[in-house]
């Protein structure tokens, strides 16, 4: 078991990347994410089915792709309950095989709120976007008295 | 063409009961395995707990979205507070608003997700795209 401890905000500042993260996607992996979550639409699953709904095979349910994205924040974060919103675009298909890599970095930095803006995009082996316009929004908890 | 007419119709899921397997679960399907001391889900497990609603929607057979030409093309998520075992949550999902794009019709589902006392615990819009055939 790993342990995470949590980002000091006085370590955070604008242009600041994240570590990136990148996961090697299989046939075993969405079967995996769809019996977990519950989304077994046949697209995920079925080769006829997805080639015949004119895919070009099954394809990765998007959220599961939104889910590496949001690993690369929390990992950074350190800790899962300050992550306050998560938005993006599924703009590319991924398959099966596919490896994919999050990348991120500090948008913007709010002393006052202690909030955090962090964009992220997601990419494919070839350099394809699968996930765009990504932006994630932290809290950090009040500071304590010194 | 979806009939624009159901523009409004909302469902909502029964109490999703959140146990240790289904966060464990989900954290090994999506390979997020950190944890501290505390067990707290990775915050998109709200397509989890939230999933029937999006299921209800699919499968409405009066609206009947084309499901085989559907894709999954934005997606929004606000979290309120964090979710851990034992947590009831319910999530009540609403069409808001059915549009073209040239040859694509862009559904736009959003979803409120509370607790057994009735709290919110996350916010999310859903945007799907449906291809023609």
């Amino acid at each position: 078991m790993k342990t995470m401890s949590t980002l000091d905000f006085e370590h955070v500042s604008p242009g600041l990347a994240l570590p990136p993260l990148t996961k090697h996607v299989t046939v075993d992996q969405i079967r995996q994410y769809a019996e977990a979550s519950g989304d077994r639409n046949p697209i995920h699953l079925d080769e006829t089915f997805a080639r015949s709904a004119g895919l070009p095979g099954v394809i990765a349910h998007g959220m599961l792709t939104m889910a590496f994205a949001n690993q690369m924040v929390t990992d950074w974060l350190g800790d899962r309950s300050l992550l306050k919103s998560l938005h993006g675009r599924f703009a590319g298909m991924v398959l099966p095989g596919d490896d994919v890599t999050c990348s991120g970095s500090v948008a913007s930095k709010d002393d006052e709120t202690r909030r955090v803006v962090i964009n992220l995009v997601v990419t494919n082996q070839r350099g394809e976007k699968v996930f765009n316009k990504g932006v994630a929004e932290a809290e950090f908890s009040p500071q304590k008295e010194q | 063409m979806t009939d624009s007419r159901w523009v409004g119709r909302s469902y909502e899921t029964a109490p999703y009961e959140v146990t240790e397997q289904s966060i464990r679960d989900y954290m090994a399907a999506v390979g997020d395995l950190r944890e501290d001391g505390e067990l707290i889900a990775p915050p998109t497990f709200a397509m989890v707990y939230g999933f029937d609603a999006y299921w209800q929607l699919w499968t409405d057979q009066e609206v009947a979205l084309d499901v085989a030409h559907l894709v999954h093309g934005e997606q929004r998520f606000s979290f309120q507070r964090p979710v851990r075992p034992g947590d009831r949550i319910r999530t009540t999902g609403r069409l808001i608003a059915i549009n073209t794009r040239g040859d694509m019709e862009l559904v736009t589902f959003e979803l409120k997700a509370r607790d057994a006392e009735d709290r919110p615990v996350s916010d999310g819009t859903a945007l799907f795209i449906i291809r023609k055939p």
